[in-house]
């Protein structure tokens, strides 16, 4: 049995472990508050968007539109959102996972497939790799845009994606990150964001459930108002994944320090119960000389 | 006219007003009640409001959407 001194510093120390497992899972939880705020607060704004563009889109064509052009599949880009921080879980590792097999199944002889790390785990893991981002038309890495920042600074990334799809530099554009279902829940997600799909469905499901066959004037035509809205959705769609990435990461660190926390305590009972334990061997073992002793003199 | 003017971080402002002035990508244009649908882009400028109460109230935007119907007006700005 281990001593009572190396027992009692290993509580001591266990016990604090507990107190920063603790603290970080409460400063989780306000800031996954804030972030859940930050997703409620972009839904009107994200639905209506899409309500007028998919009203516009019905009756527009959308074959020869610059931001739908076919793509060659020639250069791929991929934005992976992951968190600058660890200590989450599994958060990063099950994004990476999908986006590394993503990255695999894409990269062919002819195709060039980029990666642009927004967070500091994503980019550590992708810039050993030759999918690391080159070149100078977007910034190495976007790690400062990763925690709760504001729409214009994602909005200005998102510009200069859309700038370099523009140039022909990319011919498609993805985005992985982890969406946010619940704090305990987090799904790796790859979405397309360029070239810009108008599903069908997503078209005849408007048409069926609004009033809007209303007869819009359109100022100026329906297709420039497209192309002035088309990169309006994208920065929301930009933001929407940072900002679901961000309530996604705190709820997942909220959920692994609840667990450390868990485990702390258990721990802590289990290092008591070997202390007293220990303790009451070594009265016993105390008593049981000085009887003795007494035995030894009185014989 | 109810107005709502949407941002994507917050909702900047829901009332009923009389009168809105927007600057549309191809110059400004004016609301009145009863305007006839409309959707049309926004370029950069400042949304000057008239509301019920003869109060006027102005926002800055660096581009966006208004979409009107029904006497009902949205403005997603940025």
């Amino acid at each position: 049995m281990a001593n009572l001194k190396e027992i009692r510093s290993r509580i001591t120390s266990v016990s604090s472990t507990k107190q920063i497992t603790s603290a970080m899972k409460m400063v989780s939880a306000a800031k996954l508050k804030r972030a859940q705020d930050a997703i409620t607060q972009l839904r009107p704004y994200s639905e209506k968007l899409t309500e007028i563009i998919q009203n516009i889109s019905a009756n527009v064509e959308l074959e020869d539109n610059i931001y739908a052009k076919p793509s060659l599949g020639k250069n791929i880009l991929i934005v992976s959102i992951s968190s600058n921080r660890g200590l989450c879980g599994g958060f990063n590792s099950q994004l990476l996972k999908v986006v590394d097999s993503f990255v695999k199944e894409k990269d062919q002889p002819s195709v060039n497939v980029t990666v642009l790390s927004a967070g500091k785990k994503s980019y550590d893991f992708f810039k050993k790799t030759e999918y690391n981002i080159k070149g100078n038309v977007l910034p190495k890495n976007a790690n400062h845009i990763v925690n709760g920042t504001s729409f214009e600074e994602n909005a200005d990334i998102a510009d200069q994606i859309i700038d370099a799809f523009l140039k022909n530099e990319f011919d498609e554009i993805y985005i992985s990150y982890n969406k946010f279902k619940n704090a305990a829940v987090q799904i790796p997600t790859i979405e397309k964001l360029l070239p810009v799909e108008l599903g069908e469905e997503n078209i005849n499901e408007t048409k069926g459930n609004t009033q809007q066959e209303l007869d819009y004037i359109f100022e100026p035509s329906k297709e420039d108002i497209l192309n002035h809205l088309i990169p309006l959705a994208l920065r929301t769609q930009f933001y929407k994944a940072f900002i679901d990435s961000n309530a996604a990461e705190h709820g997942s660190r909220m959920t692994a320090m609840h667990k450390a926390t868990d485990n702390a305590s258990e721990l802590i009972k289990d290092l008591k119960l070997t202390y007293n334990k220990a303790r009451q061997a070594a009265i016993t073992n105390e008593i049981l000389e000085i009887v003795a002793g007494a035995e030894a003199l009185n014989g | 006219m109810v107005l709502e003017i949407i941002a994507p971080d917050k909702n900047v402002y829901s009332g009923t007003v009389n009168y809105i002035e927007l600057p549309g990508i191809n110059g400004l244009f004016g609301v009145l009640k009863d305007h006839a649908p409309l959707i049309s882009a926004l370029g950069k400028g400042s949304i000057l409001i008239t509301e019920e109460g003869g109060k006027e109230l102005s926002f800055d935007i660096k581009g966006g959407v208004v979409e009107i119907s029904n006497n009902k007006a949205v403005i997603l700005a940025d």
